[in-house]
C-alpha cells in the first residue's frame, strides 16, 4: 500500500517530477561520463607508461640509477638475453646503454639522457619509430622494421649474430641522434643541425661527440621528450669505454598480469641486479591507479549532493501541498512510522527513477566515444602532453562501478528524504485539517 | 444497559493561555452511550470542532480526562493515540478529505491496510460497505471522477470499515447540495438503526439537527443546552 501510494504520489505533479528525475539522469550522466574518460585517460596513461616509457619490467645494476655512472653495467648480460629469449611470459625485451650528459648547440645548451639503443630491439618496446615526427630516419625505420619483423630481429639475434649487432635504422653511423620536438625547439634546432654531446666516461673522462640530428621523435609525454635522447647503442658504450655492455633491460610482456611473477622470478634468478616493475619506475602512475576509484567516487558524490538539494527542494513542496492529507491520514491512524517511510519512499522512487535512464544513455554515449575516440586536442595538447596524456581518449563505461553508483544514489535519496520526512511526521492533524 | 462510549469529565481547551486566553472549550462534561446519533451544534467559533478533535485524540485538552470505552486516552502518548484512532474511532471530514490518487475502493480499504486485514476479509467488508452506502459499481473511480456526495460516502465508508466505536463528523454536509445531504444523512440514520452505530456531528445544517436522537448547543466552549438532559428531567417529571 505505501509503495502503490508513493508511487502514484510522485506522478501528481508529472511536471515537477521529470524535473528532478531527468536532474537526477542528467547528474549521473554527467557522472558516468566523467568517470568513463577517467578510465579511459587512465588507460591510455597506462598504456603510454608501459609500451612507451617504462615497458613493464626493467633491469639495471642497483647502483646505476643513484648516478648513473658507466661502470654500473648489468652482469651477466649474455644469460639475460638468453633467458628472456626463451621465456613465453616475455614478448619483446631491449638492452640499452645509458648516460646523462650535456646537449650544446650555438645557442645554448641542455641536459639530456642519452640512450644507446639497438634499434631493432628498441622500436617494439617503446615505439620509438611510431613517435619519429620527422627525419630521415623515420621513413628508413618504418620501412626497414615495421610489423612483426620487429620481433624476428629481436629473436634473430639470439640465433648466432651478436645480439648487441644494430641494423642502423636510421642511426646509420656513430654520429646520428634523435632528439625529442621539445628539445629541438627550446633549442631551435631541424633535422641536420649539429650539436655536441658530452657525458662523463668510465674512468670520470669528460668524452664529448659530435652529432647530426637525424629524426625528431613526439611521444604523448613532453617532459621525457625534453630530456631523452637516442643514439646508437654500440656507439655509446665505446664512447663510453663499456664496449659490449648495456647499463638497462626494458621488457614487454605478454600479459600485464604477469608482471610480479615475472619480476619476482628473475629477482631470484639475478639477485645481484635490480628487477622494477612499472609500477616502481613510474609512481606517480601507480598512485593514479591505486586512487582513482576514491577520485571517481569523490566526484559523484559531489554531484549527488547537488542533486539531494533539489530533491529535498521538491519533497518539501511536496509534502507541504499535502499538509491537510497528511494530517488526515494521521487523524485516521497511519503511524508516523509509515508516513516517514511514504515519504522515503517517495524520495527514493523519484531518485532511482532517473538511474535507469542515465546508466542507458550513459552506455550509448560511452560506447560510441570508446569506438571513435574523443579529441581533447582542443582543450589544449600541450598541455595534456606535458602531463603524459594523449589527447584522443577513448572512454571506458565504469561498468564495475555501477552497484557503487546506484547504491550511492539511494543512499543520498535517503538522505534528501530525512528533512521532508520530518516535516511530514511533524504535522499536526488537529491543525492541518483546520477549514 | 446502555454501554458508555464517551465519557469527558471536566474537559478545558485554552489557546494562548500566556497572553489573552481564549477557552475553546471550557469546562465541558460529556457522557455519550453506544448508538447515539449526537448533533454538535452552535455559531461558528462556539467549539464544536476543538471538542469534536479532542474527543477524537486529535488534539489534547489542557485539563479534564477522556475515557472512550473506559480508556483515558489524555493520559496515552502520541503513538498509542494514534492507535487507538485507529482502532477505536472513525472520522468524517467537512471537506471529504479522501486521497486523490487513490480510487474510491482504495480509498475505503486504506484503514483496514493499517489495520493488517487480510484481502478476503477487505473484499467482504468492502462489498458490504458500498453496498450499504450506495456506492455500488464506483469502486474504480478516483475522487476526481465523484460528486460531492459520492465522495463523502466514500469518507463514510472509511470511517466504517475498520467497525469503529463511535463516528465523529465534522459538518459533514457542509458542502453538499440539498439531494446529496439528505441521501447522505439517510445512510447514516440507517447505520445508525441498523448496526448501533455512534455517530457524532458537528453541524450547522437544520436537517441534520432535525434528525439527531440528541442535540447539544455549544457556546463559547460550553454546553448551555443537551436535549438528552431534557428528556431526563421530563422522564423523571412522568415518573413522579
Amino acid at each position: 500500500m505505501i509503495l502503490q501510494l508513493a508511487w502514484r504520489n510522485i506522478w501528481r505533479n508529472p511536471l515537477r517530477s521529470l524535473v528532478i528525475i531527468v536532474s537526477v539522469a542528467a547528474g549521473l550522466f554527467a557522472a558516468l561520463a566523467v568517470l568513463a574518460l577517467y578510465d579511459g585517460m587512465l588507460i591510455s596513461r597506462l598504456r603510454t607508461v608501459i609500451d612507451t616509457e617504462t615497458g613493464h619490467i626493467q633491469v639495471h645494476d642497483p647502483g646505476f640509477k643513484d648516478d648513473m655512472e658507466p661502470g654500473f653495467v648489468i652482469r651477466d648480460r649474455e644469460r639475460w638475453a638468453d633467458l628472456l629469449d626463451k621465456d613465453p611470459a616475455v614478448k619483446y625485451w631491449a638492452p640499452r646503454v645509458v648516460s646523462s650528459g650535456m646537449l650544446a648547440t650555438p645557442s645554448g645548451s641542455a641536459g639530456v639522457q642519452v640512450n644507446g639503443v639497438i634499434s631493432g630491439k628498441e622500436m617494439p618496446v617503446s615505439g620509438l619509430d611510431r613517435k619519429l615526427a620527422t627525419g630521415m630516419a623515420a621513413g628508413g625505420w618504418r620501412m626497414a622494421d615495421s610489423g612483426s619483423r620487429r620481433v624476428d630481429s629481436g629473436r634473430q639475434a639470439a640465433d648466432g649474430e651478436s645480439w648487441m649487432a644494430d641494423s642502423s635504422l636510421g642511426l646509420n653511423d656513430g654520429r646520428s641522434i634523435l632528439i625529442g620536438r621539445k628539445l629541438a625547439t627550446k633549442l631551435k634546432l631541424t633535422l641536420g643541425s649539429k650539436v655536441v654531446l658530452t657525458m662523463t666516461d668510465k674512468d670520470a673522462n669528460m668524452v664529448s661527440s659530435a652529432m647530426r640530428i637525424r629524426g625528431i621523435y613526439e611521444s604523448a609525454n613532453t617532459p621525457l621528450d625534453e630530456v631523452n635522447v637516442y643514439v646508437r647503442g654500440t656507439d655509446l658504450a665505446e664512447v663510453l669505454g663499456v664496449p659490449g655492455s648495456i647499463h638497462e633491460l626494458a621488457i614487454i610482456l605478454k600479459s600485464d598480469d604477469s608482471v610480479s611473477a615475472v619480476q619476482h622470478r628473475y629477482s631470484s634468478i639475478f639477485p645481484g641486479d635490480k628487477v622494477e616493475s612499472w609500477k616502481e619506475l613510474s609512481p606517480e602512475t601507480s598512485l593514479m591507479i591505486d586512487t582513482v576509484d576514491i577520485y571517481s567516487y569523490i566526484i559523484v558524490i559531489i554531484i549527488l549532493i547537488a542533486l539531494s538539494f533539489g530533491i529535498v527542494n521538491t519533497m518539501l513542496m511536496s509534502v507541504l501541498e499535502r499538509r491537510k492529507e497528511i494530517g488526515m491520514m494521521s487523524a485516521l491512524g497511519i503511524g508516523k512510522k509509515r508516513l516517514l517511510m511514504m515519504v522515503l519512499t517517495e524520495t527514493v522512487f523519484l531518485s532511482l527513477v532517473g538511474v535507469p535512464v542515465a546508466l542507458i544513455s550513459g552506455w550509448f554515449a560511452v560506447s560510441y566515444y570508446h569506438k571513435n575516440g574523443l579529441d581533447l586536442s582542443g582543450m589544449g595538447e600541450d598541455l595534456m602532453k606535458s602531463f603524459g596524456y594523449e589527447s584522443l581518449i577513448y572512454p571506458t563505461y565504469p561498468a564495475d562501478k555501477i552497484p557503487a553508483i546506484v547504491l550511492l544514489v539511494f543512499i543520498s535519496a535517503l538522505l534528501a528524504s530525512i528533512f521532508p520526512s520530518l516535516k511530514s511526521v511533524n504535522i499536526k492533524p488537529a491543525e492541518a485539517l483546520q477549514k | 444497559m446502555n454501554q458508555t462510549v464517551i465519557d469527558a469529565h471536566n474537559i478545558s481547551k485554552v489557546y494562548n493561555p500566556k497572553t489573552i486566553p481564549v477557552y475553546a472549550v471550557n469546562n465541558v462534561h460529556l457522557h455519550l452511550v453506544k448508538g447515539e446519533f449526537t448533533a454538535l451544534v452552535g455559531p461558528s467559533g462556539s467549539g464544536k470542532t476543538t471538542l469534536l478533535n479532542l474527543i477524537g485524540g486529535l488534539d489534547r485538552p489542557d485539563s479534564g480526562n477522556i475515557f472512550i470505552n473506559g480508556t483515558d486516552i489524555t493520559s496515552l502518548s502520541s503513538s498509542q493515540l494514534v492507535k487507538f484512532r485507529l482502532k477505536n474511532i472513525g472520522f468524517v471530514f467537512q471537506s471529504y478529505n479522501l486521497i486523490p490518487v487513490l480510487t474510491a475502493r482504495e480509498n475505503a480499504e486504506f484503514i483496514m491496510l493499517l489495520q493488517g486485514m487480510t484481502k478476503s476479509e477487505r473484499d467482504a467488508r468492502i462489498e458490504q460497505l458500498f453496498r450499504q452506502v450506495g456506492l455500488e459499481g464506483l469502486d474504480k473511480r478516483r475522487p476526481s471522477g465523484l460528486s460531492g456526495g459520492q465522495q463523502q460516502r466514500v469518507a463514510v465508508a472509511r470511517a466504517l470499515a475498520t467497525k469503529p466505536q463511535f463516528i465523529l463528523a465534522d459538518e459533514p454536509t457542509a458542502n453538499l447540495d440539498s439531494k446529496s445531504a439528505s441521501n447522505l444523512l439517510d445512510v447514516m440514520y440507517k447505520l445508525n438503526q441498523e448496526e448501533n452505530m455512534t455517530f457524532i456531528f458537528s453541524t450547522h445544517d437544520q436537517r441534520v439537527i432535525e434528525r439527531a436522537k440528541r442535540v447539544i448547543t455549544l457556546v463559547d466552549g460550553r454546553i448551555v443546552s443537551d436535549t438528552a438532559e431534557v428528556n431526563v428531567t421530563e422522564a423523571h417529571k412522568a415518573d413522579g
